[in-house]
C-alpha cells in the first residue's frame, strides 16, 4: 500500500472515529438506535459546505454544521421521548427528513469546493506532504473532542446520562430527567456526527447528497471492533476502543481493496462492511458456544 | 409529614381489564414513624408504594409531603423528598457502573446536575465510611462494577445509597423478599439500624406478617386496594401472626388463610 493511500485510510479513520464516537453514546450510552446518523452526516457536509461558499469562515461554518447535527439528533429523541414514537421509527423518520432538508440547504445534490477557504487551506503553506497535513488537523481535532467526551461522561451530567441508558427506573428514583437527558444525548452524539460531516466535506472538497448511506453502519463496525479488540473496562478506554475500532475498520478495507489478488473494487465497500460488522457481532458468540461443546464434549 | 386523602387509581379503565387498584386509601404518617405494610397478592401494596414514589399518579386524591401537594408530581421531580430501595436487587443499581459510581449517582439524588466531576476523593471517604459498616469488605472495592455483587451484596448498597441523602420518606419495597433467609435478616437489620440512627420516616412492604410485626412502629394491612387494619403502639405489642388473621377477619369478616398472606 503506497503512503498515500496509508495516510488516506488514518485520515478517514480518524473521521470516522468522530461518527463511533456519537454511534457510542446513542447505542452503547443511552441504548438508543439511532440511524439519524445517517442523515446528519450528509447535513454537517451540506451546511458547512454551503456556508463555506458563501464566504462564511470555516471554522465558524463548522460551528453551525456541529449545531444543525446536534438539532437532528435532539429532533429524533424529542420524537420518541414527547411523542412516544419508537425510538429507530423516530430516527428513519428525521434520516428521510434530512435527505430532502439536505438537498434544500444545498439547492442542489451536491456542492464543490473548488478554490474555498477551508480549515485545511492554510496548512498549504506548512512545509509538509499534502497527504501529512489534513490527517495531523484531524488527529487534533478528535484528541480535543476525546478529551472532552470523556470528561463529560465522567462529569455529575454525564453519569446520570449513562444510568439513564442502562436503569431508568434507578435513574429516575435518584432524580434523573431521564427524557431531558436522552434528548441531550442523542443531540450531542448527531452534533459529531455533523462535525465529521463537515471536515469530511473540507478534506474531500465536496459535499454530495447520497455521502451519508451507510454511515451508521461503519460507525457500529468501528464500536463492535473496537470492543472486540480492546478493554472496555473504564469509560475513557470505552471510548478510546471506538477511536482505534474506526482507524482499524479503514485500514483493513484500504488494504482489501488494495490487495489485487481478492479481486475486491471500492463498490464492494459497502458489502464488506456489512459482512464485516456481522462477523464482529456474530464472532463473540460463536466463541462462546463452541466452548460450551468442547466442555460438553470431556 | 406524609399526608394520603381518598387515593383512587383504576387500571384500563373501561376495558375488559379493567383494575380498580387503590380504593380511597387515606392515612397519616407522622414524621419517624417507621410503617410496615403486608397484604396478599393484588391488595395494592406495589401500587400504593408507585403512587408514594410517583411512578404511577392517582386518578383521585390527594398526598401530601410536608404540607405540599405532590399528587402530580412525577418520579424525578419527588426524588428529593422520597428515597427507595426495590425489591429487585438488580433494579436498585446499575451493574454496568462502578461501587463509587452508583453511589455518586445517589448522592446527587434531588439535587441538580453539573458538569463538576462526579467522583472526587471527599465523596469517595464518604463512600468508604459507609460502605465499612456492611462489614462485607466493599470499601476496598470502590471501583468494582456492581454486577459483580450477589445480590444481599446489592440490596444493603442500595440501601445505603438510599440513605445517602437526607428525605422526607424512605420506601422499601419487599426490599429482602428476593434473598436468601440469612442475607434477608441481614439487609432487614441492617435497615432497621439505619432508620433508627438516622430517625428516617419509612414505609416497608413486606410479605411476611412475622417481619412486619418485628420490626416498626406501626403495621397496616391492604386488602382489595384499601386499608384493612392499621394498628399501632399499645395494641400493637404483643400482637402475634394469629392475631392479625384474626384482626382483618374480624375488621372485614372474611377469613383469609395464612398462606395467601405469605405468598403474596
Amino acid at each position: 500500500m503506497s503512503a498515500i493511500a496509508f495516510f488516506g485510510a488514518i485520515e478517514s479513520g480518524l473521521l470516522f472515529g468522530l461518527v463511533a464516537f456519537g454511534v457510542f453514546i446513542a447505542f452503547r450510552i443511552l441504548d438508543f438506535p439511532d440511524l439519524t446518523v445517517d442523515g446528519s452526516f450528509p447535513l454537517g457536509a451540506a451546511v458547512a459546505a454551503t456556508l463555506i461558499v458563501l464566504g462564511w469562515n470555516p471554522w465558524l461554518a463548522t460551528a453551525m454544521a456541529i449545531a444543525a447535527g446536534f438539532a437532528a439528533g435532539a429532533l429524533t429523541a424529542w420524537l420518541n421521548v414527547r411523542l412516544q414514537i419508537m425510538n429507530l421509527l423516530a430516527s428513519i423518520l428525521t434520516m428521510i427528513a434530512l435527505y430532502s432538508i439536505n438537498l434544500r440547504i444545498m439547492g442542489k445534490p451536491n456542492v464543490a469546493l473548488l478554490g474555498d477557504e477551508t480549515i485545511f487551506t492554510p496548512m498549504d503553506n506548512w512545509d509538509l506532504p499534502y497527504y501529512l497535513s489534513a490527517p495531523l488537523l484531524i488527529s487534533a481535532v478528535v484528541l480535543v473532542v476525546f478529551v472532552l467526551l470523556v470528561r463529560f461522561m465522567t462529569s455529575e451530567t454525564g453519569l446520570a446520562m449513562r444510568a439513564t441508558g442502562v436503569n431508568s427506573k434507578m435513574a429516575r428514583a435518584n432524580g434523573i430527567h431521564t427524557g431531558r437527558l436522552t434528548i441531550l444525548g442523542v443531540a450531542l452524539a448527531n452534533g459529531l456526527v455533523g462535525l465529521a460531516g463537515a471536515l469530511f466535506a473540507q478534506s474531500q472538497g465536496t459535499a454530495d447528497v447520497t455521502m451519508g448511506v451507510g454511515t451508521i453502519v461503519v460507525g457500529l463496525a468501528a464500536v463492535i471492533g473496537g470492543e472486540a479488540i480492546l478493554s472496555t473496562r473504564t469509560i475513557a478506554r470505552w471510548i478510546f476502543a471506538c477511536l482505534i475500532g474506526a482507524v482499524l475498520y479503514r485500514l483493513v478495507i484500504a488494504l482489501a481493496l488494495n490487495a489485487d489478488w481478492i479481486g475486491l473494487k471500492a463498490q464492494d465497500l459497502n458489502l464488506i462492511t456489512a459482512v464485516l460488522v456481522t462477523l464482529a457481532i456474530v464472532a463473540p458468540k460463536m466463541k462462546q458456544n463452541l466452548s460450551k461443546r468442547r466442555r460438553g464434549a470431556q | 409529614m406524609i399526608q394520603v386523602e381518598q387515593l383512587h387509581l383504576t387500571f384500563g379503565a373501561g376495558t375488559p381489564l379493567e383494575n380498580h387498584a387503590l380504593r380511597g386509601i387515606n392515612l397519616s404518617i407522622p414524621e419517624g414513624q417507621f410503617v410496615t405494610v403486608i397484604g396478599s397478592n393484588g391488595a395494592g401494596k406495589s401500587t400504593f408504594l408507585n403512587s408514594l414514589a410517583g411512578e404511577v399518579i392517582a386518578d383521585q386524591g390527594q398526598i401530601f409531603i410536608d404540607e405540599q401537594d405532590v399528587t402530580l408530581w412525577p418520579t424525578n421531580k419527588r426524588a428529593g423528598l422520597v428515597a427507595r430501595v426495590f425489591q429487585d436487587p438488580l433494579a436498585g443499581t446499575c451493574e454496568a457502573l462502578s461501587i463509587e459510581e452508583n453511589m455518586a449517582l445517589a448522592l446527587k439524588r434531588g439535587q441538580s446536575r453539573g458538569l463538576s466531576r462526579s467522583i472526587r476523593s471527599e465523596y469517595r471517604e464518604l463512600f468508604r465510611e459507609r460502605l465499612s459498616r456492611l462489614g462485607l469488605g466493599l470499601e476496598q472495592r470502590l471501583g468494582d462494577r456492581m454486577g459483580l455483587l450477589s445480590g444481599g451484596q446489592r440490596q444493603a448498597v442500595s440501601l445505603l445509597m438510599a440513605t445517602l441523602q437526607p428525605m422526607k420518606i424512605l420506601l422499601l419495597d419487599e426490599h429482602t423478599a428476593a434473598l436468601d433467609p440469612k442475607t434477608a435478616a441481614f439487609v432487614l437489620e441492617l435497615t432497621r439500624s439505619i432508620i433508627e440512627e438516622q430517625n428516617l420516616t419509612a414505609l416497608m412492604v413486606t410479605h411476611s406478617m412475622r417481619q412486619a410485626l418485628d420490626v416498626g412502629d406501626r403495621t397496616l394491612m391492604l386488602h382489595e386496594g384499601n386499608i384493612a387494619f392499621d394498628v399501632q403502639g399499645d395494641e400493637r405489642k404483643g400482637l402475634d401472626v394469629p392475631d392479625l388473621l384474626a384482626l382483618f377477619s374480624r375488621n372485614k369478616g372474611e377469613e383469609l388463610s395464612d398462606d395467601s398472606l405469605l405468598l403474596g
